[in-house]
C-alpha cells in the first residue's frame, strides 16, 4: 500500500490516470478438511486502464486464486481475509453482494482455462452468451440474440447466426473459446480476466486466441489480466508482468525489463530453467538450472523469504527476514537481487550461469557410427481403429486413420523427438512401438528383429528392450501398491534375479533417479508430480532397457521440476545409453531435448530431421507454421515473426484429406498437393510439394558423411 | 428395493502436498481404519452391529428363556409383569427372549444373503466385464431381464413354491439380489481393465492374468465389499417384507421381520411390546450396516486422499 | 439419435423375450409341472395327464415355448381355477389401479425430493443438509409395512382424520372418487421413493455445482438462485428421468406391500392373495406384466431423456 502510493509518486505519473484495479495488501484462506492454506499473503497489484498486466508463476503460486480474489468466484472454503480490491476506485470488499455481481458481470469478464468444462453443456450457445445482458441490461430476447450473434462475429466465429443455436459440444475447443471470450465481453467490460486461457489448446489454437484478446484489448479500450504458467505467452503479450510464488508477488516490472534484467532470484533460476535459455545461452545442449526441492507448504506459518529454501543465494538474514517488495517502476522483494544491467542495449537475456555442458555423448552416435544397427526402426507404420456407433449392436461407422505410414528410425543411444499436436497421432506411434497395440500394417523392429514375428516368450522378452513413460505417472502406477511392489513389478514379470537382487536392484534404481530409500514403504498418493515422475522413470529403468518411449513425459510438471525431470533423462541417457523416443506437443522441450526430430501432421511425418535444422531452417509449411506459434521469452520474438499462419480447424481423421494431409489449411496449397507427395531428402526429409527451403548443405553433407 | 449405494458421495476438497519425505510411514489399510474411524457415523453404525449382534447370540447364554413350547397361562403380559422384562406375546413366548431369537436369524440370514449375493454378482459381473464382447452384451441381457422384475414379486414366487426355511430364505434371496453387485462389478472391471497402470504392466510383458490378480482384484474389492454391506441390510429389509407377507420362516422360529408382522395384528389391542421393539431393531440393524458401509466407502477410497 | 433408438428399442426386446424365458421355466420347474400349479393339489393323476395333453406339455420344450409365446401374444396368460377367471382378466381390473397408486405416489415423490435435494446440494454439510439426509436414511431403513402402519396409527387413530383402509372401489373412477382413502397409502408408498429421490437429486446438483461451467455462470454476475434454477437444475435433472426408469421394479415392489397393508384392490393384492393360496397362472401372469410395464417404463423414461437432453441427442449415443 505505502509501496504502491510511493510507487506512482516516484514514477511520476500524472495523478489524473487512477489504476482501473488496484489489490493492496491482499489475504487469501483456503479452509480445508486438514487446516487452513494461506493461498495469499498481502499481494498488491496494479492494473492500469487499457494495459495488459501478467500475472505469472508456478502451480500453488497464487495467481489464480489472485484471479479468483479479484472476481469473488473462491472455491468452497475460500475466502478474502484481508486488504483491499479497488476496482475503479471503490472496494470491492465493503460493497453490498448485489453491487459486486453487478460489477463482475457488465464491469468485469472472465474467461477460464479448461473451454470443454466451462460452457454450460445443455444451453445453447447464444442464450449462453447474452445471458449477462438479459440479466444486468434486461434486453429482450430477440435483441440479446442479435447482440450475441453481433459480439460472436466481433470474436472471429464463422457463421455465427447459425452457432447461437449450437450446443457447446459441438465446437471445437478454439470455437469454444471463441464462446467463452465473446460471453466475458458481451457488456463490454473495463477489464478481462483471462486464467491460463490457452493452456488447454494446441499452440497453433493457442497463438489465434492470444491474438485475439490482443486485438480485442484495443478495440474496447480494456485493460487485460492475463494469468499463465507460461513465461512465453506473457513475454508475447503483456505491458508489464508480475511474477509470484507462493502465495506472494516477488517481483513486478515492465515486460521487457523483466525478461531482459530479472531482479529476484526466483525469476532468474525461473527464466534459466527453461529449456529455451539453454539452447540459447550455450547452442549445444546445455545442462538446464534445476531449483532443487519443493515449494513450501502454505498451510504451515512461513518466515522470511519463501523462495529461500531452493535459492542459491541464500543467506541466513533470508530465511529470518520478512522481505517486502521494493520500490519504483521495477519492484522486487529480494534481499540479494541481480545486481541490475545497464539499461541500453537490448540484447539476450542478462547472463545466466549455465554449468558447462558436459560432452553430449549422444552426438557420438547421431554423426559417428552409421553402421550401428537402429534400436528402433519402423517402416511404413499404419494404425487404424473402427470408429463404434454406440450401444449393443456396436456397428462399425468407419475408420479413423490414426497412424498413417509413418517411418523413421532410432540409433543406439539417440533421442528422437516426436512433436505434433493433439489428434496428430504421436502417442499412437509411442504405444506401438512399446508394443501395446498392434499395427494395422507396417513393421516394428527393435535391435533389427521384427516383432511381428516374435511369439511367447520372445514376445515377453522383448518388452525388456524397451519401456513406455507415462505424462501422469500418478495414473500409471496402481494406488494400492506400495513403491517397493511397483519397482519390483517389472523385474518380477520378466523373471530377473531372486528377492535379494532384486531389492539390490531396485536400490540401484533409486540412487540413479535421485530417490531416498525410504520412499520404498509409501503409497504413490504421498508423492508430488516430479517424485513421481521419478519413481516413473525407475520403473522404466529396471529392465535396462535400451530404448525408453517417453511420452509428454514432463508436460504436467512445472518449469522448475520439469528442469530436474529433463537433466536426469539426459544424465541417464549418458550413464546407461539409453535411446529415447521423446513424445511432446512442447517444441521448445522437444529441441532441447532430441538430436533428431519428426514432425506428425494427422497420422503423417511429414517433416524428420536433424533437431537443430528442422527447429531452425524448416522445410514444412506446417513445421514453420508449428515455430511461429510457440511463445518465446525473447521479447517481441512472436510479434517479430511473420511466417506462416494456419487458419481453421483440425480436419476430422476419419476421412482424412486425400493427398497431402495439410493442404486443407496450407497457405502454399495447390492443386498437385492432391497426390502424396513423398518423405523425400538426404538428412532433412520433408514430404512437401513446396518445401520452403532446400535442404542445407550441411544436412546433406552430414548425411553424406553418414552413408 | 434401490440402494442408497447408488447415490454418490461428494468430491472431497484438494489436500495441500506434502513432502512425502516427512510424514509417517502407514499402510494402506492403517490409512483406510484412520480415514473410517473418522466417520463417525461409521463407528456409531459398526457400535450398533456389535451390540445387536452380542445381545442376540451371546444374550441367550444368560437370559433363560423357553422359546420352544407355548404357554397359554401367560400371554399377552405387559412388560415387567411376572418377571418378563418385554412382556409375552399371543402364545406366551417371552419378548425379549424372542427378540434374541429373531435378531440371531435376520442377522444370519442378512449376512448369508448379502454375501451370497455380493459372490455370485461379483463371479458374474466380473465373467461379463473381462470377457466382454458378446459374452458380456448377453450376460448384461439376462440381468436386466432379471432386474426387470420387482425382487419382492421373485422372491414371492419362489417361497410359494417352496416352503421357506432358513437355508432356503437365504438361496432365495441370495440367487436374485445378485444383480446390482453383478452390473457394479463389471462397470468396475471394464475401467480398472483400460487404467494406465494396468496398460504400464502390459508394457513389460505381464498377462492377462497378472493383471486381474495384482491389479484389478485389489483395487476392485473395495467396492464389492462396500456393496457387501448395503446386500446386508437390504437382505434384512426383504426377510421382513416375506414375512409381513405371509411367506416367511413358520414358527416356533422367529425373525424380526415376523415378529414385527405378527405385531400387526396387535396394533388395536394396545399390545404395543408386539411392535416397537422389533421394528426398532431392524431399523437399527439396517441402518448400522449403512453406515458402515458409508464408512467403508470413505476408508477404501485411496484417491480420496490424493494431494 | 435414430440409431440410438434403434438399439434401445432392440435391448428392450431381447430383455421382454428373456423375461417371457425366466417366467417359462419357472412355470416348468414348478413341482408337477404347469398342470399342477393350474389344476391344483387335489387333481389326479388322470387329470393331470389330460392337461398336459390338452396344453401341449407333453411335447418337446422348444415347441412349447413356442406356444407358450404364442398364447401371450394372443393375450392369453391362462386361466385361474382359484378365482374361476382368466388370468388377463383379472389383472385388467386390478392393474389401472395399482397403476393410479403408482403415478400418483411417483408425482408427490418428485415434487417433495427436487426442492429437498436442491436444498440439501445448495446447503450441503450444514445442519438442513444433514436433517434431511438422516431422515431419508431413516425412512429408507424402515420397512414399509411399519412406517404405513406408523401411519394408520398416526392419522386415524390418534388423530382420526383419514380412513385406515384404502378405497375399495371396483373401478379406477370409483377409487379416485374417495381421495380421502388414497392418501395414506399414496403418502407411505411415496416415502422412500423421496428418500432415495432426494439423495439423488442432492448428488447430481452437488456434482455440477462442482463443475466449471457454474463458476462461468458466476463470473457473469448471475444471482445465486439463477445460477442454481437457471443452469445447475436443468443439467441435474436431466439423469433424474432415467432414474425413475430404474427405480420402477422397487416402486412396484413397494406397491405390492402397500396394498396388502391397505387392502388396496390392485395387483400387488391379487398377486399377494395368489401367492398365499399358492395360485400359479395369476402369479407368473402377473410376474410377467409387472415386468414387461417395467421394461416398458424404463424405455420410455431412457427415451424422453435422450430426448430433452441435448448432451445425448446430438451425440446420438450413450454408454
Amino acid at each position: 500500500m505505502s509501496e504502491s502510493t510511493v510507487r506512482k509518486s516516484s514514477a511520476g505519473q500524472p495523478a489524473a490516470v487512477q489504476p482501473l484495479l488496484e489489490l493492496r495488501d491482499l489475504d487469501t484462506d483456503i479452509a480445508l478438511r486438514r487446516g487452513t492454506v494461506h493461498a495469499l499473503d498481502g499481494v498488491s497489484l496494479e492494473v492500469m486502464p487499457g494495459e495488459t498486466l501478467g500475472v505469472v508463476g508456478e502451480s500453488g503460486s497464487g495467481k489464480t486464486m489472485t484471479a479468483l480474489s479479484i472476481m469473488g468466484l473462491l472455491p468452497p472454503g475460500g475466502r478474502v481475509s484481508g486488504g483491499q480490491i479497488l476496482f475503479e476506485g471503490r472496494d470491492l470488499r465493503s460493497l453490498p453482494a448485489d453491487e459486486v455481481r453487478r460489477t463482475r458481470g457488465v464491469r468485469m469478464g472472465m474467461v477460464f482455462q479448461d473451454p470443454l468444462t466451462s460452457l454450460n453443456p445443455t444451453m445453447r450457445i447464444g442464450v449462453q452468451v447474452a445471458e449477462p445482458l438479459r440479466v444486468h441490461e434486461r434486453v429482450g430476447r430477440a435483441e440479446a440474440r442479435d447482440r450475441a450473434i453481433e459480439i460472436l462475429r466481433r470474436v472471429g466465429m464463422p457463421r455465427p447466426e447459425r452457432i447461437v443455436d449450437n450446443y457447446p459440444h459441438e465446437l471445437s475447443g478454439g470455437m469454444r473459446q471463441r464462446v467463452a471470450i465473446a460471453m466475458a465481453l458481451v457488456c463490454s467490460p473495463r477489464l478481462l480476466i483471462a486464467d491460463e486461457p490457452t493452456t488447454a489448446l494446441d499452440v497453433t489454437t493457442q497463438r489465434q486466441i492470444l491474438e485475439l484478446i490482443d486485438d480485442l484489448r484495443e478495440e474496447f479500450g480494456m485493460a487485460v489480466i492475463l494469468v499463465t504458467h507460461d513465461l512465453g505467452v506473457i513475454a508475447g503479450r503483456a505491458d508489464r508482468v508480475a511474477v509470484m510464488y507462493a502465495g506472494r508477488v516477488v517481483e513486478t516490472a515492465a515486460t521487457e525489463q523483466l525478461f531482459r534484467s530479472p531482479r529476484h532470484r526466483y525469476t532468474e533460476a525461473l527464466l534459466e530453467a527453461l529449456p529455451e535459455s539453454a539452447i540459447r545461452e550455450s547452442g549445444a545442449h546445455a545442462r538446464l538450472y534445476s531449483i532443487p526441492g519443493l515449494p513450501p507448504d502454505l498451510s504451515r506459518p512461513l518466515t522470511g523469504c519463501r523462495f529461500a529454501p531452493r535459492c542459491r543465494h541464500v543467506t541466513d538474514e533470508c530465511r529470518t527476514t520478512d522481505v517486502t517488495l521494493s520500490t519504483g517502476e521495477h519492484q522486487h522483494a529480494c534481499l540479494h537481487p541481480v545486481p541490475a544491467a545497464p539499461a541500453a542495449p537490448v540484447t539476450l537475456p542478462a547472463p545466466v550461469r549455465v554449468e558447462p555442458a558436459p560432452e553430449p555423448a549422444a552426438t557420438t552416435a547421431k554423426a559417428g557410427q552409421p553402421a550401428a544397427t537402429p534400436v528402433l526402426s519402423v517402416r511404413e507404420l499404419v494404425k487404424n481403429y473402427a470408429a463404434h456407433g454406440g450401444g449393443l449392436l456396436r456397428r462399425t461407422a468407419g475408420q479413423v486413420s490414426a497412424v498413417a505410414g509413418v517411418s523413421f528410425e532410432v540409433g543406439p543411444g539417440e533421442t528422437f523427438g516426436l512433436v505434433g499436436e493433439s489428434g496428430c497421432g504421436k502417442s499412437t506411434v509411442g504405444r506401438l512401438a512399446v508394443g501395446l497395440e498392434r499395427p494395422t500394417a507396417g513393421q516394428i523392429m527393435l535391435d533389427g528383429v521384427d516383432i511381428a514375428s516374435l511369439t511367447g516368450r520372445e514376445r515377453r522378452r522383448m518388452h525388456r528392450q524397451v519401456q513406455l513413460m507415462f505424462q501422469d505417472s500418478y495414473a500409471a502406477m496402481n494406488p494400492r501398491m506400495r513403491v517397493d511392489a511397483i519397482l519390483a513389478e517389472p523385474l518380477e514379470i520378466q523373471k530377473v534375479g531372486d528377492g535379494t537382487a532384486r531389492r539390490a536392484r531396485i536400490a540401484t534404481l533409486l540412487d540413479q533417479v535421485g530417490l531416498s530409500r525410504r520412499v520404498l514403504e509409501r503409497y504413490p498418493h504421498e508423492f508430488s508430480g516430479g517424485q513421481l515422475q521419478r519413481i516413473g522413470l525407475a520403473r522404466s529403468l529396471a529392465l535396462q532397457p535400451r530404448l525408453i518411449v517417453g511420452d509428454e513425459p514432463v508436460s504436467a510438471l512445472d518449469v522448475s521440476i520439469q528442469a530436474q525431470v529433463l537433466n536426469l533423462m539426459r544424465d541417464l541417457q549418458r550413464e546407461l545409453g539409453l535411446a529415447y523416443v521423446f513424445i511432446s506437443h512442447d517444441l521448445s522441450v522437444v529441441d532441447y531435448m532430441a538430436d533428431r526430430i519428426g514432425v506428425m501432421y494427422l497420422g503423417k511425418l511429414v517433416e524428420v530431421g536433424p533437431a537443430r535444422d528442422v527447429v531452425r531452417a524448416a522445410r514444412h509449411p506446417y513445421t514453420q507454421a508449428l515455430i511461429d506459434a510457440v511463445p518465446s521469452i525473447t521479447p517481441n520474438a512472436t510479434a517479430a515473426r511473420d511466417g506462416v499462419t494456419i487458419r481453421g480447424e483440425l480436419p476430422s481423421a476419419v476421412n482424412p484429406p486425400t493427398g497431402c494431409r495439410f493442404r486443407t489449411r496450407c497457405p502454399l496449397a495447390q492443386e498437385i498437393c492432391e497426390t502424396e507427395p513423398p518423405l523425400a531428402g538426404d538428412g532433412h526429409q520433408v514430404a512437401c510439394h513446396f518445401p520452403l527451403r532446400p535442404e542445407s548443405s550441411e544436412a546433406s553433407a552430414r548425411a553424406g558423411a553418414a552413408a | 428395493m434401490t440402494t442408497l449405494s447408488e447415490a454418490v458421495r461428494p468430491g472431497a476438497a484438494p489436500d495441500q502436498p506434502a513432502d512425502a519425505a516427512e510424514a509417517p510411514v502407514r499402510g494402506l489399510w492403517r490409512q483406510g481404519l484412520v480415514v473410517f474411524c473418522e466417520n463417525r457415523l461409521a463407528l456409531v453404525g459398526l457400535g450398533l452391529f456389535v451390540l445387536l449382534a452380542a445381545v442376540c447370540f451371546l444374550g441367550p447364554l444368560f437370559y433363560h428363556t423357553d422359546q420352544v413350547h407355548t404357554d397359554l397361562t401367560a400371554v399377552h403380559l405387559a412388560p415387567g409383569e411376572q418377571g418378563h422384562p418385554l412382556g409375552t406375546d399371543g402364545v406366551g413366548y417371552d419378548q425379549l427372549g424372542r427378540l434374541m431369537l429373531g435378531g440371531q436369524t435376520s442377522i444370519i440370514v442378512g449376512l448369508a444373503a448379502g454375501i451370497l449375493a455380493t459372490a455370485l454378482g461379483t463371479l458374474w459381473g466380473a465373467v461379463a466385464g473381462f470377457v466382454g464382447g458378446w459374452m458380456d452384451a448377453a450376460m448384461m441381457r439376462v440381468v436386466d431381464a432379471m432386474m426387470s422384475i420387482p425382487s419382492l414379486f421373485l422372491f414371492m414366487l419362489l417361497a410359494a413354491i417352496v416352503t421357506p426355511s432358513v437355508p432356503m430364505l437365504i438361496l432365495i434371496i441370495g440367487a436374485f439380489a445378485w444383480l446390482g453387485p453383478a452390473r457394479l462389478v463389471r462397470g468396475e472391471a471394464l475401467t480398472l481393465r483400460s487404467r494406465e497402470y494396468v496398460q504400464a504392466m502390459r508394457g513389460m510383458g505381464g498377462t492377462g492374468g497378472r493383471a486381474v490378480r495384482r491389479h484389478i482384484v485389489p483395487n476392485a474389492i473395495g467396492t464389492v465389499i462396500v456393496n457387501a454391506t448395503f446386500q446386508v441390510a437390504d437382505a434384512i429389509l426383504y426377510v421382513a417384507y416375506l414375512s409381513f407377507l405371509g411367506l416367511g420362516v413358520p414358527p416356533p422360529a422367529a425373525n424380526w421381520g415376523g415378529m414385527l408382522s405378527d405385531g400387526l395384528a396387535d396394533t388395536y389391542s394396545g399390545h404395543w411390546w408386539l411392535l416397537y421393539p422389533p421394528g426398532i431393531a431392524i431399523i437399527l440393524i439396517v441402518l448400522a450396516f449403512n453406515f458402515i458401509g458409508d464408512g467403508l466407502r470413505d476408508a477404501f477410497e485411496v484417491r480420496l486422499r490424493r494431494r | 439419435m435414430v440409431r440410438y433408438l434403434i438399439t434401445r428399442l432392440g435391448q428392450a426386446l431381447i430383455v421382454v423375450v428373456l423375461v417371457t424365458v425366466i417366467a417359462f421355466l419357472i412355470l416348468h420347474l414348478l413341482p408337477g409341472g404347469a398342470a399342477r400349479a393350474t389344476l391344483g393339489k387335489e387333481a389326479t393323476l388322470e387329470q393331470l395327464a389330460a392337461f398336459n395333453h390338452d396344453m401341449g406339455y407333453d411335447r418337446p420344450w422348444i415347441q412349447q415355448y413356442g406356444m407358450y409365446v404364442q398364447r401371450l401374444l394372443h393375450g392369453d396368460l391362462g386361466y385361474s381355477y382359484q378365482l374361476n377367471q382368466s388370468v388377463v382378466e383379472a389383472i385388467s381390473q386390478r392393474l389401472p389401479k395399482t397403476m393410479v397408486l403408482s403415478l400418483l405416489s411417483t408425482l408427490l415423490a418428485i415434487v417433495l425430493a427436487i426442492p429437498l435435494g436442491v436444498i440439501q446440494a445448495v446447503r450441503r454439510n450444514r445442519w438442513p443438509d444433514y436433517a434431511i439426509t438422516s431422515l431419508s436414511l431413516l425412512a429408507y431403513a424402515t420397512p414399509i409395512f411399519f412406517m404405513g402402519l406408523m401411519m394408520i396409527i398416526l392419522f386415524s387413530q390418534v388423530w382420526p382424520i383419514l380412513p385406515p383402509e384404502a378405497p375399495q372401489g371396483f373401478t379406477v373412477a370409483e377409487v379416485l372418487a374417495d381421495p380421502a382413502g388414497l392418501i395414506l397409502p399414496t403418502v407411505t408408498l411415496a416415502i422412500v421413493t423421496i428418500a432415495v429421490y432426494s439423495r439423488y437429486v442432492r448428488s447430481a446438483m452437488v456434482d455440477n455445482l462442482n463443475e466449471n461451467y457454474v463458476r462461468t455462470a458466476r463470473s457473469k454476475g448471475l444471482s445465486e438462485r439463477r445460477v442454481v434454477l437457471r443452469h445447475t437444475l436443468r443439467n441435474g435433472l436431466f439423469p433424474v428421468i432415467t432414474l425413475l426408469g430404474m427405480y420402477l421394479p422397487a416402486l412396484f415392489s413397494g406397491a405390492l406391500v402397500v396394498e396388502s397393508l391397505f387392502n388396496f384392490p390392485g395387483m400387488g393384492q391379487l398377486f399377494w392373495q395368489a401367492a398365499l393360496k399358492r395360485d400359479f397362472p395369476i402369479l407368473l401372469g402377473v410376474t410377467v406384466i409387472i415386468s414387461i410395464a417395467t421394461v416398458v417404463g424404463a424405455l420410455v423414461a431412457d427415451l424422453l431423456y435422450a430426448a430433452v437432453d441435448p448432451r445425448v441427442r446430438l451425440r446420438g449415443s450413450t454408454s
